[in-house]
């Protein structure tokens, strides 16, 4: 199966002038963009402005995106080049991540820069999610854990996750919709609730 | 909401549905709002699990740019105009090269087709007198000089009459449209011109009276 074609229906349907398609691809990675960003600013709202203008930008040349890379790679190499075009616009030297390494360490500080930043408001909503999200992920079953954990956090594919776990592509698919169900049910609980968020997500 | 449509969007975000549900799904997700925000709650799972905290977890971002892309203007199926001119675009250059080679060559079957008639009626006038053949040496050496030359000249003899009873059937023919004088003056010429071929070569292939009975049945 190719590894862009939802991504690839989505773009399409863009192309043919949905509007809605193209939100549907922002509301899936505007979390990685910004967080690939901030490799380069400091500020979380300077990397959402620059995340914002990559997407922009990104709508604007569609047209002539024919599909020969990933969706996502693409986006990529438009908010790289975003990113360092503001840096250097506004003079400032980026910081210097290696896009590979993990460490925990930088991390950490990277959240401690975020949270300098952050709004009171922003946070609230933001911890309140994280919390409900890991709280839901501890409370799974072993198999619909590890399933949803190999597919989000090492990005691996149904088939691979297949082969780790043993089990048949059929079954790690519902394995991954059934663990994302029960988070969601708990998550939709933060937006419709407390904070009277829901709209934002819409 | 349906537990199979829930399987089938999980799977699209994965990547993991096959094109053509994709397809169907797509459509949905993009107009159903239910149905995109549960999409936007499994890209918060994805990046609480991934910690891709970000500056924030809510769709803020998204927000603002579906606010500037709804101003934006919307794309009128150009890719589905793009994939259909791709094929003949990889032609277009080839084919171009062709047209212009046959145009040129057609050019050039024109021009010596119209470079061959004057020739051939200034021969005519002259094809009595001596200066014909010697007229018709220096085409033929002309055409044999010139290599991109396709059209050699036949010889005086034969030329000095077959083409002189044309030329008569055809102002035969239209003197109905030509003025009383000019007409005169022609036949006259041709009359002149055709009994001093036939005094010249005996056995020629178009007597005189012939001419008279074409122009005739020509009328």
């Amino acid at each position: 199966m190719s590894a862009d074609v939802s991504d690839l229906s989505l773009v399409r349907r863009v192309q043919r002038g949905d509007k809605g398609a193209f939100d549907v691809l922002v509301l899936k990675y505007q979390h990685k963009l910004v967080k690939l960003v901030m490799r380069y600013v400091r500020n979380p709202a300077e990397a959402e402005d620059i995340a914002q203008e990559a997407f922009i930008k990104a709508y604007r040349a569609l047209p002539q995106f024919r599909g020969d890379s990933a969706f996502y790679t693409w986006l990529y190499r438009i908010a790289i080049n975003t990113a360092k075009n503001a840096v250097v616009s506004r003079d400032r030297s980026p910081i210097e991540y290696d896009l590979d390494r993990n460490n925990s360490e930088e991390s950490y500080e990277m959240q401690g820069r975020m949270k300098d930043a952050e709004t009171p408001e922003g946070l609230v909503l933001t911890d309140e999610i994280r919390s409900t999200v890991n709280t839901a992920i501890a409370a799974l079953p072993e198999d619909l854990r590890t399933a949803i954990v190999l597919r989000e956090l090492e990005g691996l594919s149904y088939e691979e996750i297949a082969a780790a776990m043993d089990c048949p592509v059929g079954t790690v698919r519902s394995r991954i919709f059934r663990a994302r169900e029960a988070i969601d049910r708990r998550l939709r609980e933060v937006f419709e609730g407390g904070l009277g968020r829901t709209e934002e997500l819409g | 909401m349906n537990e199979e449509l829930d399987s089938q969007l999980s799977a699209m975000f994965d990547n993991e549905l096959p094109a053509a549900e994709c397809e169907l799904l797509a459509r949905r997700l993009s107009r159903e709002l239910q149905l995109k925000a549960r999409w936007g709650r499994y890209a918060v799972i994805g990046a609480t699990i991934r910690a891709e905290g970000g500056a924030r977890l809510d769709a803020g971002l998204a927000r603002r740019v579906n606010a500037v892309v709804s101003a934006e203007p919307t794309f009128l199926a150009r890719p589905a105009r793009q994939s259909a001119n791709q094929l003949p675009r990889r032609w277009r250059r080839p084919l171009a090269g062709i047209a212009v080679a046959a145009s040129v060559a057609a050019a050039s079957i024109f021009w010596l087709r119209f470079q061959g008639t004057p020739q051939q009626t200034t021969t005519l006038v002259d094809a009595s007198g001596p200066a014909s053949t010697t007229q018709d040496e220096h085409l033929m050496s002309a055409s044999l000089g010139s290599p991109g030359s396709y059209v050699i000249p036949k010889r005086a003899v034969r030329r000095s009459i077959v083409p002189a009873t044309q030329l008569a059937n055809y102002v035969v023919a239209h003197s109905e449209f030509s003025s009383p004088l000019n007409r005169r003056n022609l036949l006259s010429a041709l009359m002149a011109a055709e009994s001093g071929t036939a005094g010249l070569s005996s056995g020629s292939e178009e007597p005189t009276e012939d001419v008279y009975d074409d122009a005739k049945s020509a009328q």
